[in-house]
């Protein structure tokens, strides 16, 4: 593909489309004719002696093996195939009649196939603790409360699984934990981007509408089509044009001297990008500049995308327009209440006027505010769309109309021509891409990979299915079965008992299946940079629980925000907005949260898939130094000295069960004693009172606790 | 059979037997080391690149320091002398000039300026010195100008991003997280990619310029701070004493150990010998960056006020983080802008400032460097994101009312010394008023091919996959500029 592909075509000849290899080539032979190896030029060059003729012209010959494949599937009549995740879904087995033993549902039925076609085993089930800080890490971003490991690891009930999986579905801290994957795909942030990276205030709504879909459970259809076109249905709703503002998390250059159609430009392209990456797993931000080099999309094409999104009304202003005054769609209903409430008190007279003020200041406290939204221009000012030569906006090429390219499903006569068609044909049912895609994606962060391990990637590059029965089972499960609800799909993963193994894995299979593609164990992986900040506050019980509202300053070392001229001021939130979850940190572009950003979390500045966990010394020096994870040892050790008992047994196993869900073992005892006796020793030195001395020894064992690996995993 | 099933069958079979040997590799203790000297079997599922395809026979240099001038000075007042502008100043400038481009701020006819200071020629090479940098005048022998770089950009963050990442939008890994990436660290206590800033604030390509864009995050750059812990979280809290901290590693590591020996998963590994690195971290950066200990004719030599935010102590801060194995080390300065729009942005009032700040410690750099033998390893570029205008800047068609100069990307100098690149001459030439280049043109995407390959990384093999194609440094272009190499 590198050299016959879409960018190089060399002799003339291309492997991408099927209409190019059963034609001549510049050299006058044709690569294949049907049903006939032996007058196919293509058989001959990967067959010939001859070093200047034969093929591939550099590295080793085919083997015998691929040869007699290719020769065979010519005389066989050299049918084209389509890439796998193009073809359409395929209606699975009934599986459910003829589960195993060890099966829970349709996922381990697969899972079970392939590990007996080699030979592999699923492992034990985990205990209940860890499969309790697993599933709550999973559904909510958060571990376990002590009230809930009670009323879980005391229910022996049957169903008492299912029923913990049904509390935490039903939780607002679920909706927190899956808007976070989504304002990664969303590249949502708090500011504008570039050089003088402006602030967006009231952008968060839109971040806050995201959360309460998911609470909602609003159908996966619904949610692409109002994010996507929520502006071009019929009278849409303040919600819907709020969903919308997901596109206007594009970029605006404000620097002095820039040219605002090239950035208008830019975000129009990145819109583009950002869709077909998220819903179709397709890269074709290189078709930009020439046809796709490894997929089958052609350079006009791109520009057939290009100008679905070509006619909204923003133009990079400097005033963010279009924008327009939206309430969060929580606030709206707190507001709706308190309206309907002072509507109430009129009725009762004078007597209540001290309330009856306290209730409008209230009300004051939920004013809409200006959110970037998308808005199609009028049919007077539409542009045009055309081809830009080798990818320069400033040449323009052929004139193109809203188009799907070829190897996708047909664009149906009856969609509208702009986002709004667009967002309907994703989710139609001749589109096999988005179900696949989502699926994939909500099953990586559960298991740490996808099924498809590019989650970004479904083309010829991209990796293939580790189990492509499963994926289409799922994925039809969740389009029709469960009518694009998320709950019901991602409480069909974790009730699985694929999902429900121990992580534990002996060195044979870390051999035989180091990264766990075929889950003959349990997922074990790192947190995410949220759910490490959320834990250390959960668990030191200083987290603020309070769901959705405007984005929050949690403590920043002094200096970090001293980016630029135009430089907004980071103002530290005191009064219990410091302790909010990571989600709801003010996200600025030039200048990320640093210890989110250590532990992996993107600037936001595009789309991003996945987020490649990495392992550096700065991370441990985030959990053992950072004064809000100092701030939370020591809370914890004070909880710990309040409420643990008196003796050093019942204070670790009190700690222990905050912090990671389980009883220590002797040998972890025997370790945080010695340290335990090491910091005595220490603190006896020095002259502080009896009282501050606990205090700071029990901060040191909390910290220690906090950083082990068990508590940065989930396991 | 589905043919291109078959492909990427094959495909998959070859990387997995790849993962596999990285992988027993790491079963067997041998934590490879990264850029961050951290073991990471993560590392090992990444996207395939051969590290050892991009790597040439040869490295000349084994470390960079960049001295990156923010804001882009003027080098008609600096290196480009062009005295045929004497005669022009305060001419209307031709159209010839003006047809077809696009500028920043002028617009109209502006007129045009003669270099604002007088110019020597010094050294047995002869080379133009303004009388600006008086002490770099004197080491101009040991140096390399390039006088007709070239850069496709004209407004500042995008022309920054497009000579520290390849291209003008945000998003991309720094030149120094490619480095690191391809070549990993020499000391695995101290971050191989190293960013120091002084100026008044941090340049306006943002933190981007340093960010590891697509590349894992252990390969951005780590911004030594000189106010507060120069690595942020480096400093244990108050309450925590050295020993404190070995004892709870300690502990902490016991128990991971035995988490091991019950779970199995090689990821506990990387975590502990993390928070050994990170231990060892706590004493290695406050040394490295302590340069109060340095004694008094260094900081005679280079200016410095230890505890000050400044140039001269970035300089010597970064030939002592080169000493120490440190792989690229970026330096940014800040308020070059000189258009002339204010004192700050004047040729003699914020620029003349500027230069003094420079000229001493840049100079002393170069020296130390060599009496120490280093600055053979070393590769130092010099450089602003582009040049300036042989028009004074009239913004909105008024001239503006201190001397200054717009945005120019077709022509402007850099320097280098060091890392096997020759010296003592210049390299390059500029029309009669150092409008376009006339010979030896280097482009900005030449220059970081060039870089990169005294390093001994091809830029072209050095690639990550990301968005449906293999990226790099370069982009699709680049070429190493053999002339000014030894």
């Amino acid at each position: 593909m590198t050299c016959h592909g879409g960018v190089k075509a060399e002799g003339g000849l291309s492997f991408l489309f099927e209409n190019d290899v059963y034609k001549e080539t510049k050299s006058g032979h044709t690569p294949i004719i049907r049903g006939n190896a032996a007058a196919s030029e293509l058989h001959k060059r990967i067959t010939s002696d001859d070093a200047d003729v034969v093929m591939p012209a550099e590295g080793p010959r085919l083997s015998e093996n691929e040869i007699d494949l290719l020769t065979d599937w010519i005389d066989q009549g050299a049918e084209w195939g389509v890439h796998w995740a193009y073809q359409q879904l395929n209606e699975a087995e009934v599986v459910n009649a003829k589960l195993p033993e060890w099966a829970t549902n349709g996922i381990d039925y697969y899972v079970l196939d392939k590990l007996k076609s080699l030979d592999l085993q699923p492992t034990k089930e985990a205990d209940k603790e860890t499969i309790l800080r697993r599933v709550s890490f999973d559904l909510t971003g958060l571990p376990p409360s002590l009230t809930d490991q009670e009323i879980f690891l005391n229910d022996n009930s049957d169903s008492a699984f299912e029923d913990l999986v049904d509390r935490l579905l039903a939780s607002a801290h679920f909706g927190e934990r899956w808007a976070a994957v989504w304002l990664d795909l969303a590249r949502y942030a708090d500011s504008r981007g570039y050089q003088k990276d402006l602030l967006r205030p009231h952008i968060w709504r839109y971040r806050d509408w995201v959360i309460h879909a998911f609470n909602q459970d609003m159908p996966f259809d619904q949610f692409t089509i109002e994010q996507l076109a929520g502006d071009l249905l019929d009278n849409p709703t303040d919600d819907q044009l709020l969903a919308t503002a997901f596109h206007r998390n594009t970029m605006t250059n404000d620097e002095g001297g820039t040219d605002d159609e090239e950035f208008r430009i830019a975000a129009v392209m990145d819109r583009l990008h950002t869709t077909f990456e998220i819903w179709q797993a397709t890269t074709i931000a290189c078709v930009q500049c020439h046809s796709h080099p490894y997929d089958p999309i052609m350079h006009k094409e791109y520009y057939g995308l290009y100008a679905f999104f070509n006619n909204t009304a923003d133009e990079d202003l400097y005033s963010d327009a279009p924008v327009q005054n939206l309430l969060s769609p929580i606030d709206r209903k707190q507001l709706t209440a308190l309206s309907f409430k002072k509507d109430s008190m009129h009725l009762v007279g004078d007597t209540i006027n001290q309330e009856f003020k306290i209730l409008l200041a209230n009300m004051e406290k939920f004013q809409p505010a200006p959110v970037q939204i998308m808005q199609e221009l009028q049919d007077t000012l539409r542009r045009e769309s055309h081809v830009f030569e080798r990818g320069n906006w400033l040449v323009k090429g052929e004139l193109v109309e809203p188009q799907i390219p070829s190897f996708l499903p047909a664009f149906k006569t009856s969609y509208e021509a702009n986002r709004l068609g667009l967002a309907k044909w994703l989710v139609e049912d001749e589109n096999p891409l988005t179900a696949r895609v989502m699926v994939n994606r909500f099953w990586e962060q559960i298991f740490g990979k996808g099924i498809v391990e590019t989650t970004e990637d479904f083309g010829t590059q991209g990796s293939a299915p580790s189990h492509p029965e499963l994926l289409d089972w799922l994925a039809i499960q969740f389009k029709d079965d469960f009518a694009w609800s998320v709950k019901t799909l991602i409480k069909t993963i974790v009730m699985s008992s694929t999902y429900r193994q121990s992580s534990e894995v002996s060195a044979a299979l870390v051999e035989k299946d180091p990264y766990n593609r075929y889950l003959a164990r349990g997922p074990r992986f790192r947190l995410t940079a949220e759910q490490i900040r959320d834990q250390a506050l959960a668990v030191s019980g200083l987290l603020n629980e309070k769901a959705y509202g405007k984005s929050v300053m949690p403590h920043q070392p002094e200096g970090v925000w001293n980016v630029i001229r135009h430089a907004a001021t980071w103002k530290q939130d005191t009064t219990g907005d410091q302790y909010r979850r990571g989600l709801y940190t003010f996200w600025r572009r030039v200048s990320p949260y640093p210890s989110m950003q250590t532990f992996d979390a993107p600037t936001r500045e595009f789309c991003v898939s996945r987020r490649i966990n990495t392992n550096t010394p700065l991370q441990a020096l985030v959990t053992l130094n950072d004064p809000v994870f100092v701030e939370a040892a020591s809370a914890l050790g004070k909880d710990v000295l309040s409420n643990g008992g008196h003796s050093f047994d019942s204070r670790i196993d009190y700690m222990y069960r905050k912090a990671l869900c389980k009883k220590p073992s002797e040998n972890s005892l025997e370790a945080l004693n010695t340290f335990h006796e090491q910091i005595n020793k220490e603190a006896k030195l020095n002259n502080k009172s009896i009282d501050e001395n606990e205090q700071d020894i029990w901060m040191n064992m909390a910290s220690v606790v906090m950083n082990l690996d068990e508590f940065i995993m989930k396991n | 059979m589905n043919i291109i099933e078959e492909l990427q069958r094959k495909r998959t079979q070859q990387m997995t037997r790849r993962y596999v040997l990285k992988r027993s590799g790491l079963a067997l203790g041998a934590l490879a080391m990264g850029a961050m000297g951290c073991s990471d079997n993560q590392l090992a599922q990444l996207p395939m690149t051969n590290h050892d395809a991009a790597k040439l026979a040869v490295a000349k240099a084994k470390q960079v320091i960049f001295l990156h001038m923010a804001g882009a000075p003027s080098q008609l007042e600096l290196f480009d002398y062009k005295p045929l502008l004497h005669k022009l100043d305060g001419k209307p400038c031709p159209d010839s000039l003006l047809e077809g481009k696009r500028f920043a701020f002028i617009e109209g006819v502006p007129e045009m300026l003669g270099p604002q200071f007088s110019f020597g020629q010094y050294g047995q090479s002869g080379s133009w010195v303004s009388e600006m940098l008086p002490n770099f005048s004197s080491v101009v022998d040991d140096v390399l100008f390039l006088k007709a770089v070239k850069t496709d950009e004209f407004n500042h963050a995008p022309a920054q991003l497009f000579m520290h990442t390849g291209s003008a939008r945000i998003g991309r890994p720094g030149i120094g997280s490619w480095v690191t990436y391809g070549l990993g660290s020499e000391n695995e206590n101290l971050p191989g990619f190293v960013v120091l800033v002084s100026g008044n604030s941090i340049p306006s390509g943002g933190k981007s310029l340093w960010g590891s864009g697509f590349l894992p995050s252990k390969y951005q750059g780590v911004e030594l701070r000189s106010k507060g812990d120069p690595i942020l979280y480096i400093n244990n809290p108050e309450t925590i004493s050295r020993d404190i901290r070995r004892h709870a590693i300690d502990a902490i590591n016991e128990i991971n150990q035995e988490s091991y020996d019950e779970i199995g998963d090689p990821e506990i590994l990387s975590r502990m010998s993390q928070y050994e690195l990170a231990f060892k971290m706590q004493m290695t950066v406050p040394e490295a960056t302590d340069v109060s200990k340095e004694p008094d004719y260094i900081h005679d030599m280079y200016g410095t006020n230890p505890g000050e935010t400044s140039f001269a102590n970035n300089c010597l801060l970064a030939r002592r983080l080169a000493e120490r194995g440190v792989r690229f080390i970026q330096l940014y300065h800040r308020g070059w802008d000189s258009h002339g729009s204010n004192n700050f942005e004047n040729l003699h009032g914020g620029f003349k400032e500027r230069c003094q700040e420079i000229d001493k410690p840049m100079t002393a750099l170069i020296t130390d460097l060599k009496q120490r033998g280093m600055l053979e390893e070393t590769l130092v570029v010099w450089g602003g994101e582009f040049g300036r205008t042989p028009m004074q800047e009239n913004r909105q068609g008024n001239r503006n009312p201190f001397k200054g100069r717009d945005h120019h990307g077709d022509a402007f100098t850099m320097w280098m010394t060091g890392g096997g690149v020759k010296t003592g001459i210049t390299y390059g030439e500029t029309d009669e008023i150092g409008y376009y280049g006339v010979d030896g043109q280097i482009h900005i995407h030449d220059l970081q091919a060039t870089i990169l390959h005294q390093l001994g990384i091809n830029h072209e093999q050095l690639t990550y996959p990301f968005q449906g194609r293999e990226f790099r440094l370069t982009d699709v272009h680049g070429h190493v500029v053999h002339d000014i190499l030894v």
